[in-house]
């Protein structure tokens, strides 16, 4: 199990790359159907070769889900080289511009993308 | 249409390289609903321009489970039918946010043509430079020139474009649910294909309920029938053959999903990589993502190795060619091994099985999956059961094979959402014409 920060949980082994947390992260946002504002992503763009994750964006983190692990960097430094020689992700479009993660307050159901996420890939700590 | 819809239609004139938009009058959806029920209504508008068109669901898009479905409607050179064929992974989601409900192609284009549609906008461009090209180098094609590898394809390869009965309009890199042969529809049309792109945005008229809903269906899902369960392997298990599980397995990479579909419908093999290596391969190409499952399971009857039949069916992607009538035929050719198979690719001919009555790709086994859905073991039940099932799911936007592995998705349910989403009153009255029309 992956774990990171603000109390949720990550496993990119178990995501299936269905874009559900986005979705109702978007809805959480906009109050509508909408993929541009959510702060929770699964990066899809090397979706060619099979290797996908989960991006999710804090107050001051980017927080990469990797298959291999969970790599926290400072917003600002996501947008440097990874250790693949390849930018954080295509994925992150306008990541940097997003709301960060809050939980989902005032939401009755809590963290929405640990809600909706079919295969509990996200979990609440 | 103000609720889950773009409201627009998109009419593209290839011979004149005219593009126009049409609204979706509420009129349009409170008769035909959505889906196939519109994309019908539109190829009947346009009939003697030979449309092809590309629809999604009011569904389609939105966190009901499964929400993965678009059609394209043509007449199809397998049946000589009006037919519908599937796309899902994300390429109908990425049209709808794109901007469109409905696209309606007409006409021959002089020249190859690209037709990007992106954040509202369509622009038809020329294709000439990947003309001949296969399926994966032209969406790689497209994506470095457009400089997005989000951008979802919808494309033909070599088969399309040389007229091949069993050639498929492919969705990025794999094969599509397309048994009917509309790729060649595409090829006919000078159409090397289309790109997708969108940041859209839908309201929805009642959007506590319409969530609290799905939450509900999806919380049943998760103790249903199919829970805890991935990949095309468990499908095979559940059809009575485990052993075409068993067969893959020790080359399972990971498996995936289409948009918003519990369950990972989508199995990738790593064939030039340790099938259990995790980080990211060096490799553009490690390996494959199997999309159907009667192309490996017929290469498999032929007696080639699990490595083999994938590779092979690798081969038919990037050609753009239906694996499974591949794996038919070549059975009745008495081709044995992959390359004098591969070979063939151009000269394919013959006719191959489809079960069902040729309105709804049966890329989608005829029955249940899973679940028996509560059906007797009568062939003839299962037949119009899986009809009626699959017009559902081409209705509403949802994944067809999640829709015969999932009896919580009741018709009530999907239409209570629309009714949540849209304000609109569509009832059951309304639904039963509409899959009467689309049988008849």
């Amino acid at each position: 199990m992956r774990r990171v920060d603000m109390g949720i949980k990550i496993d990119a082994l178990k995501c299936t790359a269905c874009m559900a947390c986005e979705l109702v992260c978007g809805y959480h946002r906009d109050d509508a159907f909408a993929l541009l504002s959510s702060c929770i992503v699964p990066y899809r763009a090397r979706a060619k070769k099979d290797y996908f994750g989960v991006l999710l964006k804090e107050e001051e983190d980017l927080v990469i889900a990797r298959p291999e692990g969970v790599e926290v960097r400072k917003i600002g430094a996501a947008e440097e080289e990874s250790d693949s020689g390849k930018k954080a992700d295509a994925s992150a479009k306008p990541m940097l511009l997003r709301e960060p993660c809050d939980l989902c307050e005032e939401m009755k159901y809590g963290p929405m993308c640990v809600k909706f996420c079919p295969v509990d890939a996200i979990t609440l700590e | 249409m103000e609720y889950l819809s773009t409201g627009k239609i998109l009419i593209v004139d290839l011979e004149t390289r005219e593009v126009t938009e049409e609204e979706l009058a509420d009129d349009l959806v409170a008769g035909r609903i959505g889906g196939a029920g519109i994309t019908k209504h539109l190829y009947e508008q346009h009939e003697e321009r030979d449309p092809v068109v590309l629809g999604t669901g009011l569904l389609t898009g939105t966190l009901y489970p499964g929400s993965a479905l678009g059609v394209v409607t043509a007449k199809s050179p397998v049946t000589g039918n009006l037919s519908h064929s599937p796309f899902t992974l994300d390429a109908a989601v990425e049209l709808k946010y794109a901007g469109f409900d409905y696209v309606v192609i007409k006409g021959v284009s002089e020249k190859p043509a690209f037709l990007w549609i992106h954040d509202g906008i369509a622009d038809i461009s020329d294709a000439a430079d990947v003309w001949g090209k296969d399926v994966w180098e032209t969406t790689n094609a497209w994506r470095k020139t457009l400089g997005d590898d989000l951008i979802q394809t919808l494309l033909i390869g070599p088969a399309g474009e040389s007229g091949s009965d069993f050639a498929q309009i492919c969705v990025n890199y794999w094969a599509s649910g397309d048994r009917f042969g509309l790729g060649k529809r595409f090829g006919q049309k000078r159409l090397k294909g289309i790109g997708l792109r969108g940041m859209g945005l839908f309201e929805i008229a009642d959007a506590e309920g319409f969530v609290d809903r799905c939450l509900e269906l999806l919380t049943q899902l998760k103790s249903g029938a199919a829970s805890g369960k991935k990949g095309i392997g468990e499908i095979y298990a559940a059809l009575g053959m485990p052993e075409v599980r068993d067969w893959l397995n020790s080359l399972v990479h990971r498996h995936s999903a289409c948009f918003n579909t519990p369950f990972a419908t989508n199995t990738y093999v790593y064939l030039d990589e340790d099938p259990k290596r995790l980080t990211e391969p060096e490799t553009d190409d490690p390996g494959f993502k199997i999309t159907e499952l009667f192309g490996l399971l017929g290469l498999k009857k032929i007696g080639l190795s699990a490595e083999a039949a994938c590779r092979l069916l690798k081969a038919c992607a990037r050609y753009g060619i239906d694996g499974a009538a591949v794996a038919e035929l070549s059975e009745k050719a008495d081709l044995k091994e992959s390359g004098e198979i591969e070979r063939s690719f151009a000269s394919l001919t013959g006719s191959v099985t489809l079960p069902g009555k040729g309105i709804f790709s049966p890329w989608c086994p005829v029955g249940p999956i899973f679940s028996d859905f509560g059906l007797s073991r009568d062939a003839s039940e299962t037949e119009a059961w899986w009809e009626r099932r699959q017009a559902v799911a081409y209705i509403f936007g949802i994944h067809p094979l999640f829709a015969v592995m999932s009896p919580e998705l009741t018709e009530e349910s999907m239409l209570e959402a629309v009714r949540l989403g849209t304000e609109m009153e569509i009832g059951r009255e309304t639904l039963d014409g509409v899959i009467a029309d689309l049988a008849g």
